[in-house]
């Protein structure tokens, strides 16, 4: 009973209507355009995930619910103005210069903005020959930029409002606590979570990351403080009887916003509290002191604290607390990564394979460094990127055999259409993207040769059916379409169609 | 007309079992063709074919309905395509289920396609030989594993067989009792793994001259059947694996380390202390000396019959400990030991009194004494190798003619002490089979005389660079030696037309070497043709006399050659293209240096030949004349092309 009253007021305090203005703050974004300066601070006790995530899943904001967000910011200005007064924490005041800052963040984002909506008109010209999944996975990426941006524009354009940041800084919430993105109501207190929970200095994960931000600001968490012990003796209350740990619970929106620290001066976004912690050295000396750039969970702390563990906001999942046999996450990056792989669409496709999907980008890289030379691979269809891993398998396995690669099989015409569709698209990519063609092509030479055969006689240049029917040696006109292959994947450069292009694309455009 | 009374006593088991002992080909047609109830039994009880033209297997299948094993071994085209006619259609499906054993060693021309219908077309088989299939690889190891039944596989030298290949056959065939995976260089510890690991039943195995490590050895030391495992050649194995050998395969008879260049003493003692019931033990070229800790430890092994340690240094005492250790030997290997003494053999003679089989090539130190104490003690010497073992005179063959009577092979090599009163002494040896007198000088037509008058059961002789041999030697090796099969007169320059017109009576002869032979002319290669009937390799090489018109009987009459060396023969392009078009069985020709023949003669003939020859050697430029369509033919078809 007392769970399901916790439960209860979790639900309620992160509401949609709570939550959105804080998942896309105003004029938090206005660097949003320079993540990469941002990128390329990896840090070294990171775990290298973690990296891959960071690079590139700003560029795709909304990605895993392209359907949804549209009528999120559609609500959001409301929201923003009805809520802002009761939560958005802003201690900075109104500076005019910040406010210009804005502005051109604004005109850049409206240039952004006309530059996608020609790339659909001319999108949609070029796809008519293209079948049509790979125009719906287009569409796909194009809103969810599209979302992004528009997002932005919105929140940036709401934080122009001086009245409002005005109120913001003297209704004096901290913001932080709840940018912590832990609803920020089920705090137990304030001073607890500081650090104790991740004693490993080596793990910057997000949680550690949010109390540092409360231990930078202390005067305003005590306030929150105040303002919450009612709830949280409620919680505490209700906290005692299950175990030695505490649940936390985030929403969806906040498990798929992209950042997890922001500024509270500027409001700019960081997944990592060091990166903010050396953002925030800009602002002030006072940023600069060694209290303020040292970790957070060096701080001593005599309260004991309460072991932390997360439950995954998806109802009836094993990791939700009102599951029978509740198995509670242990860090927010758990929480992340679960709720993307369990519970959102695996949006991501490997560009070489075109059959593996994932829903965490850092699986997609992780894959793809082994993809293609994944080439062991076992009858049952399991792939092992060594060899000893396969006979090991296959060892253990009764009747599993090692799979002989298909372009060796293939022996005559056989080769699947899809298989050349795959090549021919890959070698589109290398194309358009103007560099380092050569590299991938020499893997998909064999598909090439094999693709070529089923495709229409148009594919291939008169020289190549010259060679053919040269010498009237009819009965091996195999060798005689290797020689053609070069010609063949030079004729493949027709326009895109290719799911992956548009990332790259916008991945060489920041750079 | 009625059957002679003798005939009808003779019932069908008791010529079955007749037939059961004639293991040659000659004789088995002799006895068919005696009567046609012997032709009766032979066609009813006949277990094994080999054929030349596949084209007959199916009328022959229809008369031989008990063939279990067919070797195509020697059809110069066997392809997808000629597998789909034998083995596919509904009149093969009789004869192909009873089908147990296959031959297809060398059948370079034939695919994985072709193979897999094969192996589903019979589905009792028992044994696959596809050794020397060179450019077999992964795919076709895929389709030989469909053959779940399978017993006994030999993969020799198919270059392109990986892991993955062998794990094929490993699962696919889990009943595997032998597997020769000689020369796959592509094999490596993990596929003998998994072959270990998948086929419990291995008896057999081979893996020679392969890459495999010590590691390989740790796992077929859980096979608990192994009995023979032959490790020649294997460089990178080492007294850790020998070591891990010793503590596994309880069954080991027959281990093979020749040539193992990391392997020291103190593995191979390991090996022989877990496995007291050795009988072979091969660690040729493998120690530098052979250590008494090594010898000691023979004691062990009591039934040890066959050790051979050639090319290592011996001592004295190493003849004792053999001869103290080993009562039982049969066969000793000893070529080109250092420090084999008279004295030593001696020794050895008398303490192994079953000895069969010796090898002292190259132990040039050995004399008439060794010789004369072997055939003393050991009287049922079968064969003898005495290559280069120039102090042996006339008296050793004395001996050798009036106690070894059993002697089938004699190889006496670059021995001057051979001469025509030495073979006379030898020809009382009548059993004998093979005999070598290459580079002795002082044998002449006499001494051949005699034995070809006495030992009429020799197929094979070696006569290279006897230049004392002439026309009437061969008058009267044509007489005597009708069952010579392979003869080697190369250098032997006496020899004129007329020799050439008496080797036509020998009609068994199926090998010929004939190099240099300068006084032979088309006449005497003609009449040569038109007698040897079932000749089948042939080397004519600097043969500088013979004209086309012995070219062209040679293409009229000798249908079944399948080896030709037509190097440096003033053969035009006429009589090439005749030799290559007509004589449809060759499938190896050797066409280096000849003279009269042109770019565009070569390739006509290359072109009338190209889907059947399995190996050609061709001289290098060639390769930039020769038109890339006759080149792409022949690789595309398996053929080896070797540019000299």
């Amino acid at each position: 009973m007392d769970e399901r009253l916790c439960a209860d007021t979790w639900t309620e305090s992160s509401s949609p209507a709570n939550e959105l203005p804080k998942k896309v703050p105003p004029d938090h974004q206005p660097f949003t355009n320079f993540n990469l300066q941002q990128y390329q601070q990896k840090w070294e006790e990171d775990p290298s995930i973690q990296d891959y995530a960071m690079s590139i899943e700003p560029q795709f904001p909304e990605f895993n619910l392209p359907c949804e967000t549209p009528s999120s910011v559609a609500c959001n200005p409301s929201n923003q103005t009805k809520n802002e007064p009761l939560d958005a924490s802003r201690i900075q005041d109104w500076d005019p210069r910040a406010m210009l800052n804005n502005l051109s963040f604004l005109e850049q984002k409206i240039h952004q903005l006309q530059d996608l909506v020609h790339l659909i008109v001319g999108r949609r010209t070029q796809v008519a020959a293209r079948s049509d999944e790979l125009v719906a996975q287009q569409q796909q990426l194009i809103t969810a930029d599209l979302t992004s941006i528009i997002v932005q524009l919105i929140s940036t354009a709401g934080s122009l409002l001086p009245s409002l940041t005005q109120t913001l800084s003297s209704n004096g919430t901290p913001f932080i606590s709840q940018l912590g993105q832990l609803s920020g109501v089920v705090f137990p207190s304030g001073p607890n979570l500081n650090g104790s929970v991740f004693p490993q200095n080596s793990k910057v994960s997000d949680q550690s990351n949010h109390v540092d931000l409360t231990g930078n600001c202390k005067t305003e968490q005590n306030c929150i403080e105040d303002e919450l012990k009612d709830e949280d003796d409620a919680d505490e209350g209700e906290h005692l009887s299950p175990g030695s740990y505490e649940i936390l619970q985030l929403e969806k929106e906040e498990i798929l916003a992209p950042h997890t620290h922001f500024c509270i001066i500027c409001g700019k976004g960081f997944k990592r509290d060091a990166n903010l912690r050396m953002h925030m050295r800009g602002h002030g000396d006072e940023y600069k002191t060694p209290a303020a750039l040292a970790k957070p969970n060096k701080e001593t702390n005599s309260e004991p604290m309460l072991i932390k563990r997360y439950s995954c906001p998806f109802a009836g999942c094993k990791r939700n607390k009102d599951h029978k046999k509740f198995q509670p996450l242990k860090t927010i990056l758990c929480v992340k990564n679960h709720y993307k792989r369990t519970h959102c669409d695996k949006s991501y496709t490997c560009s070489r394979c075109n059959t593996k999907k994932f829903s965490v980008i850092a699986d997609l890289k992780t894959h793809e460094k082994h993809c293609g030379r994944d080439k062991w691979l076992c009858s049952c269809g399991t792939t092992f990127s060594r060899k000893d891993k396969l006979f090991g398998h296959i060892a253990l396995f009764q009747g599993h055999t090692p799979a002989i690669p298909l372009e060796e099989a293939k022996g005559s015409a056989a080769g699947s259409s899809d298989r050349g569709e795959n090549s021919e698209e890959t070698n589109k990519v290398e194309l358009n993207l103007g560099t380092n063609f050569s590299c991938g092509s020499g893997d998909q030479n064999g598909n090439d040769a094999k693709g070529g055969v089923d495709d229409p006689p148009s594919f291939f240049s008169p020289l190549t059916f010259d060679t053919c029917n040269l010498g009237g040696f009819h009965e091996f006109p195999r060798p005689l379409f290797d020689d053609s292959e070069t010609s063949f994947s030079f004729l493949m450069s027709g326009s895109c169609s290719y799911p992956r292009k548009t990332r790259e694309e916008s991945c060489s455009d920041k750079t | 007309m009625d059957s002679p009374p003798i005939l009808s006593l003779l019932t069908e088991d008791l010529l079955v079992r007749v037939l059961a002992n004639l293991s040659d080909d000659s004789d088995r047609k002799s006895f068919r063709s005696a009567c046609r109830s012997f032709l009766r039994v032979d066609s009813l009880h006949r277990a094994t074919i080999r054929i030349l033209r596949p084209e007959f297997l199916h009328g022959l299948l229809r008369k031989y309905r008990a063939v279990e094993a067919i070797d195509l071994s020697v059809c110069p085209r066997i392809d997808d395509a000629t597998v789909s006619v034998l083995f596919g259609g509904d009149a093969a499906a009789e004869w192909t289920r009873r089908l147990r054993r296959l031959v297809l060693s060398r059948a370079v021309g034939l695919g994985w396609a072709g193979l897999g219908m094969l192996v589903r077309a019979c589905p009792g088989l028992e044994a696959v030989d596809v050794s020397y299939c060179c450019g077999f690889g992964d795919r076709e190891a895929a389709a030989l594993s469909c053959a779940g039944g399978l017993r006994e596989l030999r993969l020799d030298k198919c270059l392109g067989v990986t892991d993955v290949g062998l794990a094929k056959v490993a699962v696919g065939c889990g009943r595997l009792e032998r597997i020769s995976l000689k020369w796959c260089l592509e094999i490596t510890d993990l596929g003998i793994g998994l072959l270990a690991n998948k086929c419990p039943d291995l008896k057999h195995l081979d893996i020679s001259f392969t890459k495999v490590t010590s590691e390989s050895l740790q796992a077929i030391g859980t096979l608990q059947k192994l009995e023979m495992l032959a490790l020649a050649g294997c460089g990178l194995v080492d007294d850790i694996g020998l070591d891990n050998l010793g503590i596994g395969c309880p069954s080991l008879q027959v281990l093979d380390v020749s040539r193992c260049d990391k392997i020291s003493s103190s593995g191979l003692i390991s090996v022989i202390r877990g496995h007291s019931g050795l009988r072979q033990l091969y660690a040729s070229y493998c120690f530098f000396e052979l250590s008494t800790t090594l010898l000691y430890s023979l004691t062990e092994l009591k039934n040890l019959k066959t050790i051979s340690v050639d090319g290592a240094q011996v001592s004295g005492s190493s003849f004792h400990m053999i001869c103290t250790n080993c009562k039982f030997l049969v066969e000793i290997g000893m070529s080109k030991c250092k420090g084999v003494t008279d004295t030593g053999l001696i020794q050895l003679a008398s303490a192994c009194p079953n000895l069969k089989i010796l090898n002292l090539t190259c132990c040039d130190s050995i004399t008439d004494a060794a010789i004369s104490a072997i055939t003393e003690s050991c009287r049922n010497l079968s064969c003898l190798k005495a290559e280069s073992c120039n102090l042996l005179t006339e008296k050793s063959l004395d001996v050798l003619g009036s106690r070894s009577l059993l002697l089938k092979d004699l190889d006496l090599t670059d021995c001057s002490g051979a001469n025509d009163a030495g073979l006379n002494y030898l020809s009382e040896c009548s059993e004998l089979l093979c005999l070598k007198l290459g580079l002795c000088a002082n044998i002449s037509d006499k001494g051949l005389s005699y034995i070809a008058s006495n030992c009429t059961m020799i197929c094979e002789l070696d006569l290279y660079r006897c230049t004392g041999i002439g026309d009437d030697g061969l008058a009267a090796l044509s007489s005597g030696c009708k069952k010579l099969k392979r003869l080697n007169l190369s250098y032997c320059n006496e020899v004129t037309d007329r020799g050439l017109q008496f080797l036509g009576h020998l009609k068994e002869l199926s090998d010929l070497e004939l190099r240099g032979l300068v006084n032979i002319t088309g006449t005497g290669l003609a009449a040569l043709a038109a007698g040897c009937r079932r000749l089948s390799e042939l080397d004519l090489k600097n043969c500088e006399n013979i004209n086309d018109s012995g070219f062209w009987a040679l293409a009229y009459y000798s249908r079944n050659l399948r080896q030709i060396n037509l190097s440096c023969c003033a053969i035009s392009d006429v009589g090439l293209c005749m030799v290559m078009g007509n004589l449809t069985r060759l499938q190896d020709a050797k066409l280096v240096n000849l003279p009269n023949v042109s770019v565009q003669g070569l390739e006509l003939a290359l072109r009338a030949c190209c889907v059947r020859l399995k190996k050609v050697k061709l001289l290098t430029y060639l390769a930039f004349h020769l038109s890339p369509e006759i080149l792409n033919t022949l690789t595309a078809r398996g053929c080896r092309v070797r540019w000299d």
